[in-house]
């Protein structure tokens, strides 16, 4: 009775997808709805990442899912599982080896490249969300490029408290048009946004909205001019395990001490590697 | 001190498999097919808001979830992502329908008659075992089949009912094209006949008992077995597949002033589900009421009679999926919130 299909999805629904994001693609930072099939894995947990994958997945793809910079997180290990199983196709947790990387919250340390795609978990594809609920407003909003709301908001925020209060999901805007969600990944990470080499996807499943930025294309914060974009600032700080500097770390805390860690498992796993490498030789 | 465990998280996972697993004892549950008609409204409501009409896959849903009916609903829908389309059936009329049960609380005296048929609604809630008087069901109940008209085709006949333009061609199907605003019927038609019912039922709550203007009156409720055709696709003749368990209901609203010609009617609304599903089906018919027709609301805020919030909050798969995503770690947004409270605290301690 349970027919097999190839990467789950049906292959009209996966052509849809495919369809939607070259529109996606095409106008950089417009969000396109599209039908948004339920997959076995709760809504609100990865559908749209997961969704754009397998319509994206070919034999001889590798795919990474990460969460939270770690790979070995339940919701991603999950996900790759489920993957790995619908499709057969090859699993990393490494970086620099996979064809598509699907993540939550973070982008991979290690320097992505033209040949590789990001593929982002998204909860609120809509960055008005939090200045206007009403979808037919919102698209309106846009058709406007009248932003006003948005830079209300951060005039607020700044007056009051000296600068926005957005900590994560922080505003960008997409070529010089669009302003665009860019899921819950840190500032540390916005910056990381901008003329990527790499081909970045956003899917929302619950919502049913898909967006990208090409490669190559300009992404710049939601910013005053004369007020600078202050990323989480980790000055000082250095990796308890593999001593890397100048990137995220999760900063843990026990009784009263501080420790930090990198954020991203795999680059941690790796310098260490290496330099262990370095010692043997 | 040693590095936090969010790694090797595979092995925790399959665990916690295992003992859910475990938990619901699979060499102890029921047979399938006993399920099915023991547990007929728990099938039915899988069916409906899993939005695929399988009394097997419903079952086996019902079992693998352990009894969680939000789950079981998940399966099906989650299993309908494989499944290509094969095409669209003809339409169904509630008229031609093969009733186990109709009411109308409108009328006493209906073309038809009133046939209560299965119902738990006369039933006193009491533990105590109570066994029926052991009276005869009546022959006609058993054996014929029973069609009527719905109970409103009197009024409509007369005039007296308000008939909402249709600017739809052909109808939306949102499982291949969400709309965006302003959303058609159609589509809202569909999102809440796969909608939760309990959902469904707390927002039209809200209409009847202060936010909101509809105080309706059930004109038909009637559940049965609707026949389904299709197209057949080498002889493009007419073919009877099968047959479904369906719940119709209309229900009737105040009157409003037609826009077509300036005359008072009676406005209403319509509820449709999978299986047999009585709440639902009255919720939907109120919400449905409470969209397209304007009310004379009382409490402000008329939450029931905004499109925006029905078609987005009442679908179950998507409210439960994203409540329990709240599980997942948050670490790195969480850590970023923290950093942001730091420095407006310093920066208001200035």
């Amino acid at each position: 009775m349970i027919k097999r299909v190839f990467a789950f999805i049906d292959e009209d629904a996966k052509k849809e997808i495919r369809r939607n994001l070259l529109k996606a693609v095409a106008i950089p930072g417009y969000i396109v709805p599209f039908s948004s099939r339920e997959m076995p894995v709760a809504r609100g947990w990865g559908t749209g990442g997961l969704q754009i994958s397998l319509s994206l997945l070919q034999e001889d793809d590798c795919i990474k899912v990460t969460d939270q910079g770690c790979d070995g997180s339940v919701n991603a290990v999950n996900i790759r599982d489920f993957i790995t199983s619908v499709s057969g196709v090859k699993a990393t947790v490494n970086t620099r080896d996979a064809t598509i990387i699907q993540t939550r919250h973070r982008i991979p340390e290690h320097p992505l490249t033209e040949d590789q795609i990001l593929v982002f978990q998204v909860p609120y594809p809509e960055v008005l969300t939090m200045v206007e609920p009403d979808m037919a407003k919102q698209k309106q909003i846009h058709a406007d490029s009248d932003y006003s709301k948005l830079w209300v908001l951060l005039y607020e925020d700044t007056s009051q408290y000296g600068d926005s209060r957005i900590s994560n999901r922080y505003p960008v805007e997409i070529n010089s048009h669009y302003m665009m969600d860019p899921s819950p990944i840190p500032k540390y990470d916005i910056a990381r946004l901008n003329n990527s080499p790499a081909l970045q996807l956003f899917g929302a499943g619950r919502e049913k909205r898909l967006y990208a930025i090409p490669p190559y294309t300009r992404v710049t914060p939601l910013k005053f001019n004369d007020r600078p974009f202050i990323v989480e600032d980790f000055k000082g700080k250095s990796c308890k395990r593999c001593g890397a500097e100048g990137i995220f770390l999760d900063e843990i805390h026990t009784t009263g001490s501080v420790h930090y860690f990198c954020s991203d498992t795999e680059f941690c796993d790796n310098k260490l590697k290496e330099a262990k490498d370095a010692i043997e030789r | 001190m040693s590095y936090v465990a969010i790694k090797g998280g595979t092995d925790a996972i399959n665990a916690s498999k295992r003992l859910f697993e475990k938990r619901i004892q699979p060499e102890k549950q029921l047979p399938e097919k006993d399920l099915l008609t023991t547990l007929p409204h728990s099938c039915d409501r899988i069916i409906a808001e899993g939005a695929l009409y399988s009394d097997a896959l419903a079952v086996k849903a019902l079992l693998r979830s352990g009894g969680d009916l939000l789950e079981a609903a998940f399966y099906l829908r989650a299993h309908r992502s494989t499944c290509r389309r094969a095409g669209i059936a003809k339409e169904i009329n509630s008229d031609d329908i093969r009733i186990t049960r109709r009411i109308s609380s409108a009328f006493k005296d209906i073309d038809g008659g009133q046939i209560l048929g299965p119902s738990c609604d006369y039933i006193i809630r009491l533990f105590q075992v109570q066994s029926s008087d052991g009276g005869k069901i009546s022959d006609i109940a058993k054996t014929s089949v029973i069609r009527a008209p719905s109970a409103l085709n009197n009024l409509r006949d007369r005039d007296m009912v308000l008939l909402l333009e249709n600017t739809e061609g052909e109808a939306v199907d949102v499982s291949r094209q969400f709309p965006l605003p302003p959303y058609p019927r159609s589509a809202l038609m569909q999102v809440m006949s796969r909608g939760e019912t309990g959902s469904m039922l707390a927002f039209a709550y809200t209409s009847m008992r202060g936010y909101g203007d509809v105080h309706p009156t059930i004109g038909d409720l009637r559940t049965g077995m609707a026949a389904i055709s299709f197209t057949h696709p080498f002889t493009d003749g007419k073919v009877k597949i099968g047959e479904i368990r369906t719940t119709f209901c209309e229900t009737v609203g105040s009157f409003q002033r037609d826009p077509k010609d300036g005359k008072l009617r009676l406005s209403n609304g319509f509820g449709f589900c999978l299986g047999h599903n009585e709440t639902r089906a009255i919720s939907m018919s109120i919400l449905d009421l409470a969209i397209h027709n304007q009310g004379y609301s009382m409490g402000g805020a008329d939450i029931a009679a905004n499109p925006e919030i029905i078609i987005n909050h009442i679908d179950g798969i998507e409210s439960m999926g994203f409540t329990n995503h709240f599980k997942l770690p948050h670490y790195v947004t969480f850590q970023a919130d923290l950093h942001v409270l730091d420095k407006a605290r310093s920066s208001c301690s200035d």
